[in-house]
């Protein structure tokens, strides 16, 4: 008896071992690409120490090293030998026209860390990895190395900045000053171009404009004048603080200060310099311009682009899902039609996001966009405003998109208001409206917070449809600014995810951007875990809620 | 009514705003409907026209007899304003298609009572075109239509100027059998064929009045012509029909015997036979290149219709081949015209009856009203929106043509079709090519194709994790465990996909090829070491086995796959040394001709187990937790295991569930978008190869929707492939929930 027992205990262990299997590799699956994202987004940052690589054929390179790995290779004898190789950043890429470099190990003569090596953030090209030999700020030119020249090139590189500053800022005050007569210009060539210009009244017009343009340009002549000179003389002081570097081979190369984002020495920088410089980069990240084609700098647009796109979908979809999983608990009469409707509601979440795209393209943007432009903005026709992809319409999209999300979360705080409860505020004489109001609004609350939050991190996260509805790779202005209106809604935007499609993967230099997509993932990751957690603790509360009130 | 007077102010108040929330509410309740009918209707509305079939619309008949020579040749203007004849008599005559009178008349320079006797078009952009005439001149010329804006708006002012005059080599001087007899017939152009390429060179075949064949090749930038008496290809039969590309680089011939031949007049110095083959429906009539200049259309003097062009064979050589056939005519096709747009061409036989056939197709598109007259030339319009027609008495008919895609019938989208160049019928999907003359393909099956493989793939690797991981989680993990995991699924739900079409494509896809071998160890090894293991457990003494909590088995399966991991990391090498010497890829393509693709199927069906696991395991846990607890006790209590429980119990009994389950994640992977087009190498091909990859078709939309032309062909295509992505994943959605629902309904009463 006692062993027929354990012959039932042992039987089908093995299998529970196996189902346990599944469990593992999921989790192993989240926890590695967490991982990955992790160590890869965070470490782009910091900054890496400069090795200085001597080779045995006397070529040398300075830079980081990024990554290493074996390598198998048959000799002429067909024996297989062992490689160590290791892949470093050597920077440089208006000299060298790579940025990358892979090394075998056993070619290295001799690798060192010079305190004195210095490594460059450079607006165009990339990084810049050498040795200071000179800084010239106008006439002055100081060339004993040492820490004062660091010193001075410090002190040169704040001068280039500021003059940097006032170059944006007159460029800014002569784009104002011109603004109007460009505009006027831009009248004046579509009217040459169009057929009106052929006619009577077209010609008058024509040298009418052309009247006010030559009246208007005699006005600001002077202001432009002054403002010009300011600029070229600005322009030239910026173009006499010039860096002269050394590479590790020893060719110099002058750089302007004006050109330079920033520059230290890693390998004589402490940890605490290194997490302030860090902290630099990442809030630069953040909250600055992208440079270089998008592998360099920030993505403030991308993030603001989501934020604005992400706000309009949820004011579009909110009280549309909420009014229709009302309608569906509290005042549709509950029947097969409804159960359908549930159905095909619950279904719309299974719909391809690219579906959605679809729709978004031929409906919203030539169908709307495309009737609109021909009825309020006919004047700028050919060029379409609302007629192509832009920020309303990508929003609407991914409404529609994320519709089933809201009614579905609704209708599950709708369910958990307690049925007694609202026959209660019934049968004391209020109005059905006035029951939903004060008694099962009030109580869904929870379950439409839940919705919008679901929505918001798909929303974020999706691509697709966004890819087809208006969003793109640079937009060169944001969709809230300063100019009336101040919201535009038929401006193309930027947008995290799309980011890292198109960085990753139409970028000409993917290897020096691999890093920057990294880091945008982790952003968007953080931005939609983060969402989701709040979600998911709104949606465990209101379970709790809705267990204890079944009375 | 009474009731109502005597309420207080306010209340009427909240009755209004009551009425107007329910107004409210039910709007947007209705809304929710509209918007998913609306989203299914759109896509077919614009989906539809695809289907339809060219029409015809007689748009204006015009009676234009003036004089009673015989029209050559006819041409309009784009906007189909203006049209023109050309007659025997040399005479241009211009038509405004709204008035009744000839707008105004040109004159070719014919001298005394010389007689055109053949005359062909020979540019694809303007209305050049040539006239042979019987005392052996070629003219060359051009009618021009000039767009003229004035107060009263836009006026099309058309114009003839004369290019080029020339003298065909006197007669006798070919080589011919029949030379002596003939000798006192002036010079007579009696077919002719020409054609002005882009640089400007213009190439003209005719066939004189003792059926001698010549090409002449001007070559504009050198100003030099050459001259190709090509009789002697020809034999004793003589020509019927002449035919020049549009780029000049090619003639056909045919010949009374029903021989066809292909000259090449690419090096302008020479023209050489390339091809020769006869035809089986009587001799060739009429001919015409094609757009594209590869296809040839042939008419029979039997009425047959068929469409040949080149294809290459085993032996490397091009040979004409018979492609398609259409719809016959009951008399000999007299004429060919083809479309300046698309592979359009229109035949009319010598009854008047004209038909247009489609060549990539091999669909006859329209059959035009039979005429009283027979017809005596006809055109397309520059746009190919309309088609003149210009009957025996002058009188002319402009048809209005809706036909906006051709090129996609129902064996077009779902079927092979043989396209230019190609060795056979294929399914082709190629959208766009380099020029305005690319065919395009617009085969859905590889995209079709490739969805399925990308998703069966994906199943295959998730379907058993999934559901293994359910099963742990809803019956044998302890609660704390699950508490953990059903959060972090749903987090893996929410990983953007775009986050992991890039990890796949720039992290998981290096690193597989890397570690190739070591992955396919691993598949190997994994169960032997967990057979191992499971064997060590066995061998611990049941005292202390009976010990052990639940959820002890996680802990015990780590350092198997950690171990696993270890061991086919440092054996991948060997093992591909030992069975591949040393490079499996290199394996791969000499033994079975395999390519390896960075991004191949692999790496996408293990990408999109991200998207598809957190769905399968959610959805199946939900119904494996929901098999009642008195099902599972009573077996328990019977004396069942606790896997015999859940395998003769609780699966069963979820079972539904698990389907609904598998039905939500296949539809998840079908639809998938970023990951499939960031991870594949996005290669229409239809290959089940695991190493290369495919082009799905969510990503396929992606890529081409932004560029296709609205309301274009590729447009509606791909709003077609949206459609059915759309149908199919809410049939599988909707039957999930059936049976899910089903299920609930089930176990209710337990």
């Amino acid at each position: 008896m006692e062993r027929r027992i354990s012959y039932f205990k042992q039987k089908g262990d093995s299998y529970i071992f196996a189902a346990s299997l599944g469990l593992v590799i999921s989790l192993g699956m989240v926890a590695w690409i967490i991982f990955v994202i992790l160590s890869r987004g965070l470490s782009f940052f910091w900054p890496g120490d400069t090795v200085l690589v001597k080779l045995h054929n006397d070529s040398a390179y300075l830079g980081e090293i990024w990554e290493s790995k074996t390598v198998y290779r048959l000799d002429a004898e067909g024996d297989e030998h062992e490689e160590e190789q290791f892949q470093m950043k050597i920077g440089n890429r208006d000299l060298y026209g790579r940025d990358f470099i892979w090394l075998n190990r056993a070619d290295v003569a001799q690798e060192s860390s010079p305190p004195d090596a210095v490594t460059i953030e450079r607006r165009e090209y990339g990084k810049f990895f050498g040795f200071i030999r000179a800084v010239q700020i106008g006439e002055e030119r100081f060339e004993q190395p040492g820490a004062v020249l660091f010193e001075k090139a410090r002190e040169a590189h704040r001068q280039a900045t500021a003059t940097r500053g006032r170059i944006k800022d007159t460029q800014k005050k002569l784009n104002k000053l011109m603004q109007p007569l460009a505009n006027l210009q831009r009248e004046i060539t579509l009217l040459q171009l169009s057929p009106e210009a052929k006619t009577e009244k077209g010609r008058q017009k024509l040298a009418e404009l052309q009247k006010e343009a030559e009246s208007r340009e005699q006005s600001i002549a002077d202001g432009y004048g002054i403002l010009n000179q300011e600029l070229e003389r600005l322009t030239l002081q910026n173009r006499s603080i010039i860096l002269t570097m050394a590479t590790a081979e020893g060719a110099e190369k002058e750089i302007y200060f004006s050109e330079i984002v920033r520059f230290f020495r890693p390998n004589t920088m402490s940890g605490l310099a290194k997490a302030w410089l860090y902290a630099g980069k990442l809030w630069e990240f953040v909250a600055d311009e992208p440079r270089e084609s998008n592998t360099e700098g920030g993505v403030f647009p991308a993030i603001f682009g989501t934020v604005v796109m992400v706000l309009l979908m949820s004011i579009a979809v909110v009280p549309f899902g909420v009014m229709a999983a009302i309608y569906l608990n509290e005042y549709a009469r509950q029947g097969a039609m409804i159960r359908f409707i549930r159905l095909s509601v619950n279904n719309l979440a299974g719909v391809p996001s690219i579906v959605f795209g679809v729709f978004g393209l031929g409906f919203f943007i030539y169908a709307v966009g495309g009737s609109i432009d021909q009825f309020f903005f006919s004047d700028k026709l050919p060029e379409p405003t609302f007629g192509t992809g832009g920020i309303l319409w990508a929003s609407f999209t991914l409404a529609l998109l994320t519709l089933p999300v809201v009614v579905v979360a609704t209708e599950e705080g709708l369910l958990a208001v307690p049925r007694a409860n609202k026959e209660g505020a019934l049968a004391l004489g209020a109005t059905r409206w006035q029951m939903i109001r004060k008694v099962v609004l009030p109580n869904a609350l929870p379950g439409i917070l839940t919705g919008l939050i679901l929505a918001i991190s798909r929303g974020a996260g999706e691509v697709a449809p966004l890819m087809i509805t208006g969003v793109v790779k640079l937009a060169p202005t944001l969709a809230i600014d300063g100019s009336f209106p101040f919201l535009h809604l038929d401006r193309k935007f930027m947008h995290l995810g799309f980011h890292i499609y198109d960085v990753g993967f139409q970028s000409p230099n993917v290897e020096a951007a691999k890093p920057m997509v990294y880091t945008t993932a982790l952003l968007l990751i953080v931005i939609v875990v983060l969402l989701n957690l709040v979600a998911i603790y709104f949606r465990n509360r209101l379970r709790k809620k809705y267990r204890g009130s079944t009375f | 009514m009474l009731q109502t007077e005597t309420k207080p102010k306010h209340y009427q108040k909240v009755i209004r705003a009551d009425r107007w929330a329910r107004r409210l509410i039910t709007f947007g309740g209705y809304g929710i409907i509209a918007s998913i009918v609306a989203i299914l209707l759109f896509l077919a509305y614009q989906s539809l026209p695809l289907a339809k079939n060219a029409a015809i619309k007689t748009l204006f008949t015009f009676p234009a007899s003036q004089g009673p020579s015989k029209a050559l040749l006819t041409g309009i203007d784009p906007f189909q304003e203006i049209f023109y004849i050309l007659d025997e008599a040399g005479h241009v005559q211009f038509y405004q298609t709204a008035g009744t009178k000839p707008l105004s008349e040109a004159q070719l320079p014919l001298s005394g009572n010389e007689k055109i006797l053949a005359a062909a078009k020979g540019s694809l952009s303007s209305e050049l075109f040539a006239a042979g005439t019987d005392s052996g001149r070629i003219i060359t010329a051009e009618v021009r239509f000039q767009l003229d804006y004035s107060e009263s708006g836009r006026a099309v002012i058309p114009s003839l100027s004369v290019k080029e005059i020339w003298k065909i080599p006197a007669a006798g001087k070919a080589a011919s059998s029949n030379a002596a007899s003939s000798d006192t017939l002036p010079d007579h152009v009696e077919k002719l064929a020409f054609s002005q390429n882009e640089d400007g060179s213009r190439f003209y075949a005719w066939v004189d009045h003792q059926g001698a064949l010549w090409v002449r090749s001007y070559d504009a930038e050198e100003e030099v012509d050459y001259l190709h008496p090509l009789s002697q290809y020809l034999g004793e039969s003589s020509v019927t029909a002449l035919t020049i590309s549009n780029h000049g680089e090619n003639l056909v011939a045919a010949a009374a015997n029903g021989i066809m031949r292909w000259f090449d007049l690419k090096d302008l110095e020479k023209a050489a036979l390339r091809d020769e083959w006869s035809i089986s429906n009587g001799p060739a009539s009429a001919l015409s290149y094609l757009l594209g200049d590869q296809a040839v259309a042939i008419g029979t003097a039997a009425g047959a219709v068929e469409v040949w062009f080149p294809v290459r064979t085993p032996s490397n050589l091009m040979k004409f081949r018979q492609i398609h056939s259409f719809r016959s005519h009951s008399a000999a096709v007299a004429q060919i015209y083809h479309s300046s747009r698309n592979r359009d061409f229109l035949t009319i036989d010598a009854e008047g009856a004209a038909q247009l056939h489609y060549s990539t197709t091999g669909k006859t598109e329209v059959q035009f009203p039979r005429p009283e007259f027979s017809i005596a030339a006809g055109a397309f319009a520059p746009k190919s929106d309309g088609i003149l027609l210009v009957d025996a008495q002058k009188r002319f008919t402009l048809f209005r043509l809706d036909n906006p895609h051709p090129e996609s019938t129902v064996k077009a989208l779902f079927g092979k079709v043989w396209y230019e160049g190609y060795p056979g019928p294929e399914f082709v999907w190629q959208s766009t090519g380099g020029s305005d003359e690319f065919e395009s393909k617009l085969s859905l099956i590889p995209l079709i194709f490739g969805t399925l493989k990308g998703t069966l793939y994906a199943l295959l690797f998730s379907v058993p994790i999934a559901l293994l991981a359910a099963i742990y989680v809803s019956q044998f993990a302890p609660f704390r465990l699950s508490r953990i995991v059903k959060p972090t699924v749903e987090i893996m739900a929410a990983l953007p996909s775009v986050v992991i079409g890039f990890l796949a494509g720039l992290y998981f896809s290096p690193l597989f090829e890397q570690y190739l071998m070591s992955t396919f160890v691993f598949l190997i090894l994994l169960p032997l070491i967990f057979l191992a293991g499971v064997a060590a457990w066995r061998a611990v003494p049941e005292s202390y086995r009976m010990k052990i909590r639940p959820g002890f088995e996680v802990l015990f399966i780590i350092p198997v796959i950690l171990i696993a991991l270890q061991a086919s990391a440092s054996l991948g090498h060997p093992v591909e040394n030992f069975l591949f010497r040393g490079n499996f890829q290199q394996w791969l393509y000499t033994t079975w001709g395999i390519t390896y693709e960075t991004r191949n199927s692999f790496v996408v069906g293990f990408a999109l187990g991200f998207a598809v696991i957190p769905i399968i395991f959610t959805v199946s846990e939900d119904a494996l937790s929901n098999v009642p607890k008195s099902l599972t006790s009573a077996s328990l209590a019977l004396g069942a295991s606790r896997w015999q429980t859940v395998r003769r119990v609780v699966i069963p009994a979820a079972s539904g569930g698990i389907f609904a389950a598998i039905m939500l994640g296949l539809g998840r992977a079908v639809g998938e978008t970023m990951i499939v087009l960031m991870a594949t190498g996005n290669t229409p091909i239809i290959d089940f190869n695991p190493f290369n990859g495919f082009r799905a078709m969510s990503a396929c939309i992606a890529v081409e929707i932004p560029e296709a032309p609205v309301g274009g062909t590729l447009y509606r295509v791909l709003f077609l492939t949206a459609l059915l992505l759309f149908v199919f994943t809410f049939v599988l959605n909707t039957l999930s929930s059936l049976v899910g629902e089903r299920l609930r309904k089930k176990y209710a009463r337990f």
